[in-house]
Formats: structure tokens, sequence, C-alpha cells
């Protein structure tokens, strides 16, 4: 790996000046002149037959300039997922029922927000309220009402199913028979949310050209354009998203919303520039959540705690509309398929329609829920077989090169170092099973230690499926980056810079980043499912590849030389061994406008993450090949518990993460500090609280997420299995998903070494500690 | 509905500058300096002071400009995020930031830049309890927090050396 300069270091943030300035546009700082405020009414219903509408009242208030519902829309319908067997089952502006409390039934646009929140208090909706089911399992029920009458059904006789996936391999049955111990449990994750700091917001401006201008708030402007175009009746090239910072989204800013929606249309009305923020109290209460699953598990092992059979049953609830509810549930199998050695499986997913507000993709998409059952069940069986839990891990931990049960293979998987080193680093076989006080043994405070393990994709193949990147020189040997990323705070434009900056030895301040605009820029992935490093980066490289070939190739004609025998550095081109024969890229391209009539210098590249486009991967099947690229990781948690008040403290989390080449150490840190803080307050103190589809703590006060009294100490420990080399591509995986996931089994099982209680849901609040220790 | 009882014309001393604005009553500090006069820097979360993401600095202290009146801050001096450091140079606790890796979003970062330099005029080196309960009413989803407080003590131990 020697001779890197760019790639592998740790390069501060290219847009760092900008955000620590205030200089850093994002949408909500966005306006242009002649802007109105727009505000959505909300459906106080969790269930009800809309049976009129009438906006006569609104319309005629001073300062209005358009209102807008069902009947103002086109009619079409959109989903988060949009196949043949799951069809689109949203209006953008709900039409004759309404389906969760907070569902969007009319839109405003007015001079300013008072009017315009006068305008919604004048809009009367007649209901007609329906019988509405709440809880997945009811809803499953067969007497349960009816969400979606008209609907496909995807199972019968059950009428609420929005997804199911059927997955296995092997003999269950034969498994289990031939199994020296069996477990079965059942394990519940609670509703959570993303709690992204820039509220959602959309401005949308209508050009009388027949352009529609939208900024908006998402991870990705290619998937936000094709929806946003569709759900208005209006060519792709009719709708332009631009860039803007994005404040954080973690999975809830990704697809089609309402308010990007009714800004475009009541724009296209008003013929003004129209901007929709939602209230923090809106997206609480009306925008939507992560999702919990009930997890059933039954496992059998071997007497060596070899995993011989896994049968799991997995409920998720979608919502009123199916969201990422049919994702959720194919998912949370890969993340079962993917760490641990399974010879036979029996997988059954649901997602389940219900009245609550839909849901979407939050950090790690079903890992940490489901990885939290498999790895507390894992500590379980492996104290049943006298087992040590990095023994039973490293017994199962798969190998690189395996092959996986659905084709896919992993290549390069450090997971054995991972548990390894994360267990030499703690001491974990030193101080596991010590029931530790830190002060005797009347001590009422208890330490322990607990480990899980996790494995996430890096891209796969969902629109768009692939990622292009565009180099271009500069006359004074600068270049500029075209590039369909977005950077939400993960640091894309960086990277991609840092790999360009590698390529062609270009400083990175001398790269432009044009970035996440789709009229300039090409498609690309976006910043969810995982895949940014791995496939816009790839293309980044591909790109800077071609440039830096067409730059030799302009040099051996300048310098009569041979281009193998050329040398790129210091925005320089040489002979090797000479280096007085030497050309800078700025007289390289003057010399190639002399040359070529003003031929630029440009290179493209393009990236997918997998070529086998046939063998697409079914949500309803998981057939089908899924991803090309893995990362794994073990994490250790080490927690106090207070056997009186039953609070419990992470004290420590050390991260023991392969994620390939790192492409900027500094970056992978931030993502795995800042995932280990998520994860923690999953654990002990995050939890949308709703009661009848309504939410009872719409609020930052009330949805209490971690502060910075609430810091563990976060450790990281690379496995690096994946080395840079020059013009090859390279597996740098997946770094902001997946180390969200295992530390929650790690700290239930260290609570457990504490103090001896098993938790089977989350959060792990002190009433349940309390009651685990018999003492409430 | 908010009733409407006229605009008023104030004056404002912001990052040096004083403005006569005319203003509503209910018009918050952080509606004036991003919609009338385009400081966007000071970032609007939650509209009700949870998040802290709209810190500003009265006479060198923080406050949330969220839960302020506009015409209640004419006798301070404000100072906003465009107002601590000058063209292109940084001051030590913004490039304390981006060395640390304390910013990812950053929609929290200039509240927490803000914050933290109003904590290292008043205590040049503060204990890492004293920085968490400066930046205790400042919530960031990206950092997980600890990358914060080394930027905090990378500033200070800058900010020290420099006097000293």
């Amino acid at each position: 790996m020697g001779g890197l300069d760019y790639v592998g270091k740790r390069i501060l943030r290219k847009d760092g000046p900008l955000k620590v300035t205030g200089q850093a546009t994002y949408t909500v700082d966005i306006r242009p002149s002649g802007l109105l405020t727009g505000r959505i009414l909300r459906s106080p219903h969790p269930h009800a037959r809309i049976l009129n509408i009438d906006i006569s009242r609104a319309l005629q208030l001073a300062g209005v300039r358009a209102v807008i519902t069902a009947k103002d829309a086109p009619g079409i319908k959109h989903g988060f997922v949009e196949t043949p067997r799951y069809p689109a089952d949203q209006w953008p502006l709900a039409a004759n029922r309404v389906r969760y409390v907070g569902e969007e039934i009319a839109a405003v646009a007015a001079v300013d927000s008072h009017v315009a929140a006068e305008a919604l208090s004048l809009i009367r909706v007649d209901y007609e309220p329906l019988p509405a089911v709440f809880e997945p399992e009811e809803a499953m029920g067969t007497d349960a009402p009816e969400i979606h009458p008209r609907h496909p059904k995807i199972t019968d006789p059950f009428s609420n199913i929005a997804g199911k996936t059927d997955s296995g391999w092997g003999d269950v049955a034969e498994g289990f028979a031939r199994s020296h111990y069996v477990r079965e449990d059942r394990f519940q994750s609670h509703l959570r949310t993303h709690g992204y700091l820039e509220p959602q917001v959309t401005v949308a401006d209508f050009e009388s050209s027949g352009k529609l201008n939208v900024w908006t708030s998402s991870q990705g402007p290619f998937i936000k354009r094709a929806k946003l175009a569709r759900t208005l009746g209006l060519a792709q090239s009719a709708v332009r998203i631009h860039q803007a910072y994005v404040g954080g989204a973690f999975g809830g800013k990704i697809d089609l919303f309402s308010h990007e929606f009714c800004a475009a249309l009541l724009s296209l009305k008003s013929g003004r520039p129209v901007k929709i923020e939602a209230s923090r109290d809106e997206i609480f209460s009306a925008y939507r959540h992560g999702q919990p699953l009930i997890v059933e598990l039954k496992t059998g092992v071997k007497k060596n705690g070899a995993l011989l059979a896994q049968q799991i049953r997995v409920i998720n609830n979608c919502g009123a509309y199916r969201g990422s509810g049919a994702v959720i549930i194919f998912l949370s199998w890969g993340f079962v398929m993917l760490p641990y050695r399974l010879p036979n499986l029996k997988y059954e997913g649901f997602a389940v329609y219900t009245n609550n507000s839909v849901r979407a993709p939050q950090r790690g998409h079903g890992a940490p829920q489901i990885r939290f059952a498999v790895d507390s069940q894992l500590d379980m069986i492996a104290a049943e077989l006298g087992m040590d839990p990095i023994a039973i891990r490293l017994k199962n931990a798969r190998q690189s090169g395996e092959s996986l049960p659905n084709g896919d293979n992993v290549h390069n998987c450090g997971l054995s170092q991972c548990i390894q080193k994360a267990a030499d680093h703690t001491g974990f076989q030193q101080k596991y099973g010590r029931k530790r006080s830190t002060a005797g043994p009347t001590d009422p405070v208890r330490r322990g230690i607990g480990i899980g393990v996790s494995s996430y994709f890096s891209g796969s193949l969902i629109y768009p499926n692939s990622s292009s990147v565009v180099v271009k020189m500069n006359d004074d040997g600068s270049a500029t980056l075209l590039t369909g990323a977005l950077d939400i705070g993960q640091g894309a434009e960086t990277i991609l810079c840092q790999i360009v900056a590698e390529e062609l030895k270009i400083p990175m301040d001398e790269i432009e980043v044009i970035a996440a605009d789709t009229e300039t820029t090409p498609v690309d992935i976006g910043s969810w499912i995982s895949g940014n490093a791995y496939v816009t980066g790839n293309a980044a490289r591909v790109a800077a590849t071609e440039v830096r070939k067409k730059l030799l190739e302009l040099a051996a004609e300048e310098l009569e030389a041979n281009p193998d025998d050329l040398v790129v550095a210091n925005k320089s081109v040489y002979v090797a061994g000479s280096p007085d024969r030497r050309l800078s890229y700025g007289q390289l391209i003057a010399a190639g406008i002399r040359k070529r009539r003003g031929d630029p210098l440009i290179g493209e590249g393009h990236w997918r993450t997998m070529k086998d486009v046939p063998f697409h991967p079914s949500l309803a099947t998981t057939k089908g090949r899924w991803s090309e690229n893995y990362a794994f990781d073990a994490q250790v948690a080490e927690v106090e518990v207070d056997t009186e008040t039953g609070v419990v403290r992470l004290l420590r989390a050390v991260t023991a993460h392969d994620c390939g080449f790192p492409i900027n150490p500094l970056l992978v840190e931030g993502q795995i500090d800042g995932q280990v803080s998520m994860a923690l307050g999953h654990a002990f103190m995050e939890e949308v609280r709703m009661e009848a589809g309504r939410t009872l703590n719409p609020s930052f006060l009330e949805y209490r997420m971690p502060t910075i009294h609430q810091v563990a100490v976060s450790e990281h420990i690379d496995v690096i299995t994946e080395s840079y080399q020059k013009d090859r591509p390279y597996r740098t995986k997946e770094v902001g998903e997946g180390y969200v996931s295992a530390i929650l089994a790690a700290i239930a099982n260290a609570i457990y070494d504490a103090v001896g209680v098993r938790l089977f849901e989350t959060p792990f609040t002190p009433e349940k500690i309390l009651k685990g220790l018999g003492k409430i | 509905m908010v009733e409407y009882t006229g605009k008023r014309l104030i004056q404002l001393n912001i990052n040096g500058e004083q403005f006569s604005l005319a203003v509503e009553p209910q018009e918050t500090l952080l509606e004036v300096l991003r919609n009338q006069l385009g400081l966007t820097g000071t970032k609007d979360g939650c509209g009700t002071g949870e998040c802290g993401a709209c810190t500003v600095l009265m006479d060198g202290k923080p406050q949330l400009a969220c839960l302020l009146l506009a015409i209640d801050c004419q006798q301070v001096k404000i100072t906003t995020i465009e107002g601590l450091s000058t063209g292109r140079q940084l001051t030590s606790v913004q490039e304390a930031f981006l060395e640390e890796g304390a910013v990812q979003c950053g929609f929290c970062t200039p509240g927490m830049v803000l914050a933290t330099s109003a904590l290292l005029t008043e205590n040049s080196r503060p204990s890492e309890k004293e920085i968490k309960k400066a930046l205790e009413g400042h919530l960031c989803r990206c950092t997980g927090y600890n990358k914060i407080i080394s930027a905090v003590q990378q500033a200070s131990a800058k900010m020290t050396r420099n006097v000293t």
C-alpha cells in the first residue's frame, strides 16, 4: 500500500469549512424571492372514510394562493417498493379514506405561515370513523379491520399482510432432530425514530418554462426525481432536484414524502415558489419512524456449539402503508444469513398493515433487531453447552471465500479476527462470568461484559442501482468531480475527492465537487443501502483512471516516450528516472487543446454492485443475489448495572470492524461513534410512545435521544481485509449502518453477565432490570 | 390564530453591525436572523428550545434564538456563527472541530461552535465535566459526541498554548 497520498489518510472533510462557518446551505436555508409558505392538513383519525372536503372558505381567505386536495392530483399512487407483487399503495394526498393519524388530506400555500395556518383551520372535512387496529398480531387476525380492502392479497386468509418473505435451505426438521440442544425464544424491539436535526423540508419552484425546480432534504436526488415526476404526471426531464446539504437522515428521508409532492403541486398551481417545512411535532406524529420487529427464534446446535438449524418467524408492524415493511423482512433474513454458517434455515417474515404512521428504514434496517435476537440467544445456548461467548462465535463465524446460500460470495471476511481482537482488547474471557463488582460483594453496582456480531451489505440492486462519475480536467490542471452522490454527513464528497486525488495526484483543494443535482451530475445510487463508498467510490476511481490514461497518452506524444515509462506525481507527468522530462497537467491540457482542437479531458466511470442483473434478489423468496460486498464486525459492551435502581450504564463500547480498505479512517471512526450512540439510545432511552395511533411524546424533550451526558467510551479496532491496489477495484465496504447492530446484543449479554437478568425486549429500562431481579 | 398587532421598528446589534428592522412583536430572534437578515447559519432544528441548533451569543453568553423575541434583544450584542470568524480565517474552535472530526451533517455545528467559544472565553481549561455541562443543551445525532468533546479539548489546548 506504499505511495498512497490521499486514500487511506485522515483527511479533513471537504465540506467542513462551510459547515463550521455556517455557510453550508441546507434546504431549510433556501428562500427564493416570492416564496410562499405551504402547510398540510392532516387526519385526526387513525381510520376513517372521507365523506366530503370543503375548501371554499380557505380559498377565500386573503393571502391564500392555492389549496389542493386529492382532486387536484393526477391520481397516481406511490410506494417505497413498486413491483408487480407489491404495487404502490399510497396516494400523495388521501383520496377517500385515511388510514393513520396525520395522513395528508389537503395543503395550502399562503403568503406566510400565519395565513397558511388559518387557511387550514377553514378547511372542513367530514369523516366516517372506521374501526382501527394498531398491533400487528391483532391485525393478522381474520376478524381484524381490513385496512386496504381493494389491494391485492399477499396471503389468505389474513387481510392485512403487506409483505411476506419465505426463505430457507437445507432441512430444518432434520437439523433439529440431529441437534444436541434446541432452544426457542421470542424477542421484541420497540418503536424508535431517526432524530435527524434538520427537519423534513422542501422548496419547489415551478418556472414558467415548465421546469419544476426542487430542493429537498433527502438521501438521493435521483430516486426523488423519479417518484416526484411520476406522481405529478411529469416527465423526469421536467423536474430538477438541486443540491443542498442535508442535516442528517439515517434512513428517514429516502422515499417520496407528501410534503414534497404538495410543495411541487402548490407551486405548479400558484406559479410561485413554495416551501413546506415540517414542524418537529409533525415529524414525531405523522412522519416515518423505524420498525420494531417481533422475532420468534428456534435454534438447534451440535454439542460443540456449531449451529445446525434455525427457524425464524419475524413480524413487522409496517403501519398504514407498506413503506419499507416488505424490505425489512427481506433484509432481516439477510442479516441472519451473513455472519454465522447456518446449514439449515426456515425463515418466514410478515409485514403487517396497521393504522399507524408509515415506517421507514432506520440505520441498520432490521439488523439491530434481528442481531439482538440471534446473538442474545447464542449466549444462552453457549451457557447451556458450557462454552464461552467467544468460542461459540468463533466456531460459527464465516470465513473469507465462503459462498452464501443465495449464491453470493464472502470474498473477504474478517469476522473471526474481529471477534478475537475485540475479545483480546477487552480481556473478555478474564472478565466474563465473574459477577464483578467495583467495591466488593455488597456493592449494589455490578459490572458485566458482552459481545455481539453483525454483518452488513454494501449496496444492492435497487433503483438507481448504479453510480456514474465524471471527472473533468481544467486548464490550470485542477479537476472537477461531478457526482450524483449526496453528502448527508457521512463524507461522500470527501472520500470521492480522495479517490480522484489519489488516482490523479491532484491536491484535495484543487478538486471541485459538483454533487447531487439531477440536471448536471450523473446518476447515483444514493446515500442509502450503504453502497456509496463502494459503488460511487469505484465509479470515481474508474473516471479518474480514464483521465489519467488520457493524460499519459498526451504526455507520451509530447515527451516522445513510451506510456509505460511515465509516472504521475504532483500534477505532472514525467519519464521514470528522468525527472527533467516532465510536463505539468496545465501544459498537457494546453497541448491537448492545441492538438485536438479543444477536446477537454474528461473521464467517466460507472459501477454497480453486481453485474448479474438477471439474478436480482426477490423480496418474497430471497432467491437471487443480493450484494457482492459484505462488511463484518464484532462489538463488545461493558456495562454497569445498579441493582438498587435498575439503571444500566454503557461504560465502554469496543468495535472491531472489517470495513475493507478504509478510505478515510477519521470518517470511519465518526460513523462508528455515531452508530454506538444511536444504539445506546435504542438500548436505554429512545421510544416513540403511541396510543391508538397517536404519538404521546412528539418532541425532543419527551423523546429522549442521547445527549453529551450519555456518551460511552467508543473504541475502534481495524481489521483490514482488503488492500488498495492501483488500477484495480477495491472492496472498501459499508461503514455507516452495520455497527449500530451488534452492540445491542452485546449490551443485553453484558447485563446478563452483570446481574443474571436476561432481557428479551428493548429498551433495557430500570423497570425491566428490577423485575428481572425480582425487586418489583 | 396569532393576532397581528402591527410591526414595530427595533434596533439590533448583530455581529458588530447595527440594524434597524421592522418586526412583528411575536417574531423570534431566530426568525428575524434567518428570514429578514439571511443569516441562515443559525439553524432551526425544533423551534422549542430543545436541540440547541439555534444558539447565538448575547453579550458573549449562549442563548437559544428560537426562545427569544426579537424585540427583547435590542440592548445586547448578538453574535451569530457568521460573526465568529472573518473571511477564510477560522477560529481555533472551528479548526479543532474540523481536525477532530467533530462535524458530520453539520446542522448542530454552528450552535456547538458558538457554545464552545463562549465556554472557552470564560474558562480556557474546562474539565470534561464542564465541557459536558456547557454543551448539554445541544443535540448531535451524527457524531456520538466523543469527537466533539475532543474538539473542545483540542481548542482549549491550542488557545492556552497561544496565550502562554
